[in-house]
């Protein structure tokens, strides 16, 4: 990444010497805009959370337009207006006081979208009020369950088990995904991992690796089924959105490294312990759910640095002197 | 004599698929029809499940035999013969279906009917083979031996698939030479073998010439229908219809994708001399237009006894309580037929009656479905049915302004039905030429005839086809000049 940021200084240098040697024609100032334009994106997707909500929203619109969701639209405009409409509440009355209300409001905004779009990828339901209850327990235990200045529980995790459980009109599809969407999740995860290199990669990879394997001993070297029998149990889309969208949320998994990497792998066996012999679906979610307040005692345990979403940050030397001959350029 | 196996799921045909309809048959040589279909009930609430499987064998019963995986012993209460009946009755029940209007002359008052036609899936099953001689093989323990019914039946552990396939083999039954791959992993999965024959004494006494299907219950948290087994002696695609009832709401698969089929599509009317040729096609184009690894859902409703609506509209008559409780819905059961002191006295509605039915359909093949199939029991009580709208034009004479509206609405609205049709079905505009300029539509107004206007739909989906090719030479030739324009300065 550092050396990507770099190049983009060089390439800054670039354009600006052509600006300045008078090689601004009409081409010229079309270059200039959409610079400007991919610099403050580029600057915008410094945070991870930009990055999560892209890829997010890419499955949701593959299962729209190729696998029929689109009569379920009402269920996700619920989440997403539920999820927001709780975000808003609880910002006024229960955020904290010393940043300004509406700038709490934007930086909370990514999380929200982020919840919704994991409860719409894999919680169903047929009623308005289930979807409701399950955006709002999902945003709520964001800021009512919460040690040490971490939220206790993954919000979309909890929205999902609080609606299956507690409801009883709710479930997952575990099969909804089918088979083909599983090369586009295994590009698309693997290039989430590549563009945003977030330090808790490690998480998905303990966390996949130890299900898999676990399911490849049964399945293929004691069972003895043939090996599509085993690709068809790793590739439902569930079990990779889990893995990639879920478990990964860095501010419900341990702080400590290799503590965190052991409470993963936890989490596989107990959850291929389920799936396999007591037949359950959806058994990650209901393990992580489970597990998550381990978390805040695993952390006092075994210190280290709290993780923070990273800050936009300021623009160097070479993208302000860009900018400048931007709008300069932009008045004449 | 020729010995086969049969097993759950893997139920060969010997006789060509029979579709009713209004007393026109579907001919033989139509070839997109699946003659190989395969049915069975289910019934699950809690762990517990109730599987009854259809059987529709034809010929010498000392052929038959068969072979299914369960996860427990089963004891001698476990297992019942019932009604064969009780499979045609759920079928023309939830049949998709074919739905008749007509349409009314602006001009002057009609009359107005509705009336409903069903299109079975005929299904045919099954096949064959025999028990010889008994004699145990090491390693393969007969847990339990009953009769029932009309069958003999032995329940098989074994600790490794060689042993098990010997004793089959042994015993009389021909074993498919790649059965041994999923033997290994079901004996290791801990499942029992349910071997079934047929008792001569016994058949001769019921004196018909059928056998029933079987029905087996048991308590386990596996939900699911072994098919593995059934597609090692059958090559090709075949087809499997579940019929689920559950206290809860529908069931779905949990290691394929679900899908609806398509349904309320109007089309054209003369498909209802060939409805069930026509859903055959419908349904082969949809099963690869969905990646083949698809669980079709057909119908899904609420089927409780004191519910009243039960179906819109109705093909068969709605399953009773007692067809339910022959199927295997224990929940009801307990009722004894002949005592009406209850009946103003009626149980409070809590639920604890509620009967959804699900109907799924599947088409697989060993690339497809390299699993058994898994299922679950979700909440969802949505009603659901394949449906499809045929609808009759108005007849007499259109000289009022009112007339000749509908007479433009009713040639708009049959070319989109032909167009409809052909992307259903996934076939060429042209394959429908014959039925389309049959004699059945003479009634109609010349300009709205189906033969009149499949020229024009013709046409019309010719054009459409080019428009790519057209766009893409009209943005190369956008390009090229703004080049060009570039090139000369002009812009």
């Amino acid at each position: 990444m550092h050396c990507l940021g770099f190049s983009i200084n060089i390439y800054f240098q670039v354009v600006y010497y052509f600006l300045t040697n008078e090689l601004c024609n009409s081409i010229g100032r079309f270059i200039l805009y959409t610079n400007s334009g991919v610099m403050h994106l580029l600057n915008l997707f410094k945070d991870a959370r930009y990055f999560q909500i892209i890829f997010q929203s890419i499955f949701l619109s593959y299962g729209i337009l190729f696998l029929h969701w689109r009569n379920e639209s009402w269920l996700y405009a619920t989440y997403f207006i539920t999820g927001l409409a709780v975000q808003f509440v609880c910002e006024y009355f229960l955020g904290k006081k010393n940043v300004p209300f509406l700038q709490r409001l934007k930086n909370g905004i990514p999380s929200v979208l982020i919840s919704s779009f994991g409860l719409s990828l894999l919680l169903k339901t047929n009623y308005w009020w289930v979807a409701v209850f399950a955006a709002a327990v999902s945003i709520l235990s964001k800021y009512i369950i919460r040690i040490n200045g971490k939220h206790i529980f993954n919000p979309s995790a909890l929205g999902i088990v609080a609606a299956i459980f507690l409801t009883g009109n709710a479930w997952i599809s575990p099969g909804q995904w089918g088979s083909g969407a599983v090369i586009l999740f295994g590009v698309l995860s693997l290039g989430f991992i590549v563009v945003t290199r977030v330090q808790k990669t490690d998480v998905s990879i303990a966390f996949l690796g130890t299900f898999a394997a676990l399911l490849f001993i049964r399945q293929i070297i004691y069972l003895g089924w043939p090996l599509d029998h085993f690709i068809q149990s790793v590739s439902t889309g569930s079990l990779l959105l889990f893995s990639f969208f879920m478990i990964t949320d860095p501010k419900t998994i341990p702080n400590h490294t290799a503590v965190r990497i052991v409470w993963c792998i936890a989490i596989a066996a107990v959850a291929f312990y389920l799936t396999a012999f007591k037949f359950m679906n959806g058994a990650p979610i209901i393990v992580l759910v489970l597990a998550q307040p381990l978390v805040p005692i695993l952390d006092k345990f075994f210190k280290a640095k709290k993780f923070e979403w990273a800050k936009p940050k300021a623009y160097t030397a070479e993208e302000k002197n860009f900018l400048h001959v931007v709008y300069s350029r932009s008045i004449m | 004599m020729k010995k086969r196996l049969l097993i759950i799921g893997a139920f060969i045909v010997l006789s060509p698929v029979l579709f009713s309809f209004c007393g026109f048959y579907v001919s033989k040589a139509d070839g997109t029809l699946k003659n190989k279909t395969s049915q069975v009930i289910l019934v699950r609430d809690g762990n517990k499940s109730v599987i009854t499987m259809y059987n529709d064998f034809k010929g010498d019963t000392k052929d038959f035999a068969m072979v299914v995986p369960v996860p427990v012993v089963l004891r001698k209460d476990d297992i019942k013969v019932v009604e064969q009946s009780i499979f045609q009755r759920l079928n023309d029940y939830s049949a998709p279906r074919l739905v008749e209007y007509w349409d009314q002359n602006p001009c002057y008052g009609n009359k107005e009917e509705d009336k409903m036609s069903a299109a079975p899936s005929a299904n045919e099953v099954v096949v064959t083979s025999a028990f010889g001689t008994k004699r145990s093989a090491k390693s393969v323990t007969v847990e339990a031996k009953y009769l029932v019914g009309e069958y003999d039946i032995l329940i098989l552990s074994a600790k490794e698939s060689s042993g098990l396939k010997n004793w089959l083999n042994e015993n009389g039954y021909k074993i498919p030479a790649d059965a041994e791959e999923v033997l290994d992993p079901y004996i290791k999965s801990n499942l029992k073998f349910f071997v079934v024959k047929v008792n001569e004494k016994e058949k001769q006494k019921l004196n018909n010439n059928f056998l029933r299907p079987i029905q087996i219950s048991f308590n386990s948290p596996k939900f699911m229908l072994p098919i593995r087994l059934g597609m090692a002696n059958a090559d090709g695609d075949q087809d499997l219809i579940v019929y689920a009832f559950t206290r809860r709401g529908r069931i779905e698969s949990t290691n394929y994708r679900n899908a609806d089929i398509v349904s309320n599509r109007n089309i054209p009317l003369f498909v209802q001399k060939n409805f069930g040729a026509f859903y055959g096609n419908l349904f082969t184009n949809q099963w690869d237009k969905e990646g083949k690894s698809v669980a079709f859902l057909e119908y899904a409703w609420n089927v409780t006894p004191i519910n009243q609506m039960k179906c819109d509209p109705c093909v068969g008559n709605p399953p009773t309580e007692q067809d339910l409780v022959q199927s295997g819905v224990w929940w009801l059961g307990g009722k004894d037929w002949n005592d009406y002191s209850d009946v103003d006295n009626d149980e409070p509605d809590n639920g604890s009656k509620n009967v959804h039915f699900t109907r799924l359909h599947f088409r697989y093949n060993r690339k497809s479905f390299p699993q058994d199939l898994m299922f679950q029991v979700t909440p969802n009580t949505l009603n659901y049915q394949a449906r499809y709208i045929i609808t009759h034009p108005a007849t007499g004479d259109f000289n009022c302004a009112a007339g000749k509206k509908y007479l433009q609405d009713l040639r708009q609205r049959r070319k989109k039905e032909l167009q409809e049709l052909t992307v259903l079905t996934g076939t060429n505009i042209n394959n429908w030429q014959d039925e389309a300029t049959a004699k059945n539509d003479e009634e109609t107004n010349v300009s709205a005839q189906y033969a009149t206007l499949l020229p024009q739909v013709k046409d019309e989906m010719e054009n459409k086809e080019n428009m790519p090719v057209g766009i893409l030479l009209f943005g190369t030739a956008m390009v090229a000049g703004a080049g060009l324009m570039r090139w000369k300065g002009i812009i």
